[in-house]
């Protein structure tokens, strides 16, 4: 072996330096004019990315202001072709449907999510296998499940029926943010609260529950804001008929929402009524963001407080 | 020792411990329920439709008397085209977005325009679809349409007569708007998951900047980018209320990407309350089974692509 020997002086090894460097300087220029097409390419991406957001938000804005006054918060719809009229039945209607749903989705998730991080095994392999199925499921499939058990035996459309799929739409995805959050406490802090003596449920309450509380509020009101916005499981089972209803509070009656009233009005062929579709789904698009961006914050305050 | 025993009995036996324990088992019961009774109740709702046209009804798309087409298959036939489309614009721009905003550019840009692009997925289907309706439908109709129609080779796609703006295009378009999140958020946990040894050995042999990404990061992070791919799929296919605005609802199989279709969801959002009790509304759920089979299908392979990868630890 006469070969191995030379790779080892330095003469060999500086000629592979300079051979490598060479090469390397005299592509150089080519590289970084390819980096920086690709790298105008990638910020082309983001451009195109980013500007159906900006168009969304500013054509909904500037057709949307057009029909905001307190009348349109106040008022119910008018008849097409009658001038004024305003969206108070559809708020009040999210608020009555998205309320019960909550209230149904938030201590049932917690409860589950609980379940899961107190006793993995095979019971929670089944739970969060279901839950993925859930989450899969498109959300049109929902509204006809609640049609299917609570529109048909209750004989008639109501909000509640709405709560219900909205419900369905919320639990998993409260599972699996509860679940994260509490995932993220500390091990350690659990096990000083087990070393103290404390009983697994009271862990579990004072230390888990607790030191979970951001990373709860934040899944929370990210599932919120998810279920304010659909409209394909309400559609078929809160009832129809976006002008003349009045402000209802009842949920055991058919009430009107926000995302159908946007969906009747927009399909609807008169102008005013369109222009009010518009209105609307600036109001429902303010709510959503607010919520949002509220869930962020809050986030970005425990990621803080955790740093 | 004695009292401490004696105190752990008796803060095992407290019936709010137990009670709370009950809850949970309850509400995981509960739970469980509800999904079997979700199944359960389409397919029961469904079972009339499979009954008269048997597995036929999956392809079958010809017209009954009431002119209910009584087959799922234009509607696949629309779920595909539609996805297709939107991920051909939206895989593209989605790892481009991500690699700008994990990668290139700088932090203090990244963090700002990270949050815009979430924020797309937190605008409400029903917003999207209303402009796909009201601004882009005119639009398309009246200048992409004709524009798209004059292209070289590619006009092909789009023959045909041009009918109104509302298109399997159009629905296309708004699909990747709005699995786009989706996609950049999935890419970018990707991308965050290649080892920084793989970045930093690219560096040694001299790699400029984007050599790293497009030799390293890139290949590294293959299979989260498949599985953000699989995930968008799940999320283009099930979208219905949105494409129901945009895409015309015919229930044939489109001509050419400019022509009115209809995709299992959207023509569910707008004949299930028309259908008439019976048949008819059997064959509008059996639409929803065949929408459920199709994204279990999905999300199934996205869900095994995912866990493959972190057991495999990130590298390929």
């Amino acid at each position: 072996m006469t070969l191995a020997a030379p790779l080892f002086t330095d003469e060999a090894a500086e000629a592979r330096r300079r051979l490598v460097r060479g090469s390397a300087l005299r592509t150089l220029g080519r590289r970084r004019l390819r980096g920086r097409i690709a790298t105008a390419l990638c910020a082309l991406a983001l451009v195109l990315a980013l500007a159906p957001l900006a168009a969304l938000l500013g054509y909904t804005a500037y057709r949307g202001l057009g029909s905001l006054s307190v009348a349109f918060f106040v008022h119910t719809a008018t008849p097409p072709g009658i001038p004024g009229g305003g969206i108070a039945d559809a708020i009040v209607g999210t608020l009555v449907i998205v309320a019960l749903a909550v209230l149904a989705a938030v201590p049932l998730g917690l409860a589950v999510a609980l379940l899961l991080v107190d006793r993995p095994g095979r019971v929670a392999g089944v739970i969060r296998f279901a839950a993925d199925v859930l989450t899969g499921i498109p959300s049109i499939a929902l509204g006809i499940f609640a049609y299917a058990v609570v529109v048909r035996p209750m004989g008639g459309f109501s909000g509640l029926a709405g709560s219900v799929a909205l419900a369905v739409l919320m639990v998993p995805i409260v599972i699996r943010a509860d679940e994260e959050a509490m995932a993220a406490v500390p091990t350690d802090l659990r096990e000083a609260g087990l070393a103290l003596g404390a009983p697994r449920s009271r862990v579990l309450r004072s230390v888990v529950l607790r030191g979970a509380v951001p990373g709860l509020v934040t899944g929370n009101l990210l599932a919120l804001a998810r279920a304010v916005g659909e409209t394909a499981p309400v559609l078929f089972v809160i009832g129809v008929g976006a002008f003349g209803s009045r402000v209802g509070w009842n949920p055991l009656h058919p009430l009107a929402a926000m995302p159908v009233d946007i969906y009747e009005n927009g399909t609807a062929a008169f102008p005013a009524q369109q222009a009010g579709a518009w209105g609307t789904a600036l109001v429902l698009l303010l709510f959503v963001l607010l919520l949002s961006v509220t869930a962020r914050i809050v986030a970005a305050r425990l990621n803080r407080k955790a740093r | 020792m004695a009292g401490v025993r004696e105190a752990l009995d008796r803060r095992r036996g407290r019936p709010g411990g137990r009670l709370a324990g009950a809850v949970r088992w309850v509400g995981a019961g509960l739970f469980v329920a509800v999904v079997l009774a979700l199944v359960w109740s389409l397919l029961a709702g469904a079972e009339p439709a499979f009954a008269r046209d048997g597995l036929r009804f999956l392809w079958g798309g010809s017209l009954d008397r009431t002119g209910t087409a009584y087959g799922a298959g234009p509607f696949v036939v629309g779920t595909l085209l539609t996805t297709a489309v939107a991920l051909l614009l939206a895989v593209p721009v989605g790892i481009g977005t991500a690699a700008m905003l994990s990668e290139l550019a700088p932090r203090w840009l990244a963090g700002p325009l990270s949050i815009l692009v979430d924020l797309i997925a937190a605008v409400p289907s029903i917003v999207v679809g209303l402009f796909g309706l009201l601004v882009l439908s005119p639009l398309f109709g009246r200048d992409v349409g004709p524009f798209l129609k004059e292209l070289p080779l590619l006009g092909r796609l789009f023959g045909g007569t041009l009918e109104g703006g509302s298109s399997v295009l159009l629905a296309g378009v708004i699909l990747a708007v709005m699995i786009l999140p989706t996609m950049v958020a999935l890419t970018r946990t990707a991308f965050a998951g290649v080892a920084r040894a793989d970045r930093e050995a690219a560096l040694a042999l001299g790699a400029t900047r984007w050599q790293v990404v497009r030799g390293a990061v890139i290949p590294g992070a293959r299979s989260g980018i498949r599985a953000a791919f699989t995930l968008s799929v799940g999320r283009a296919v099930g979208e219905a209320i949105a494409v129901a605005l945009v895409i015309g609802n015919r229930p044939a199989v489109p001509h050419s990407l400019l022509a009115p279709g209809a995709t299992l969801g959207s023509y569910v959002v707008t004949q299930f309350s028309e259908a008439a009790q019976g048949l008819p509304r059997a064959r509008i759920v059996g639409l929803v089974v065949v929408l459920l089979v199709l994204t279990a299908l999905v999300n199934g392979a996205g869900a095994l692509l995912l866990r493959k990868r972190t057991t495999a630890g990130g590298t390929p």
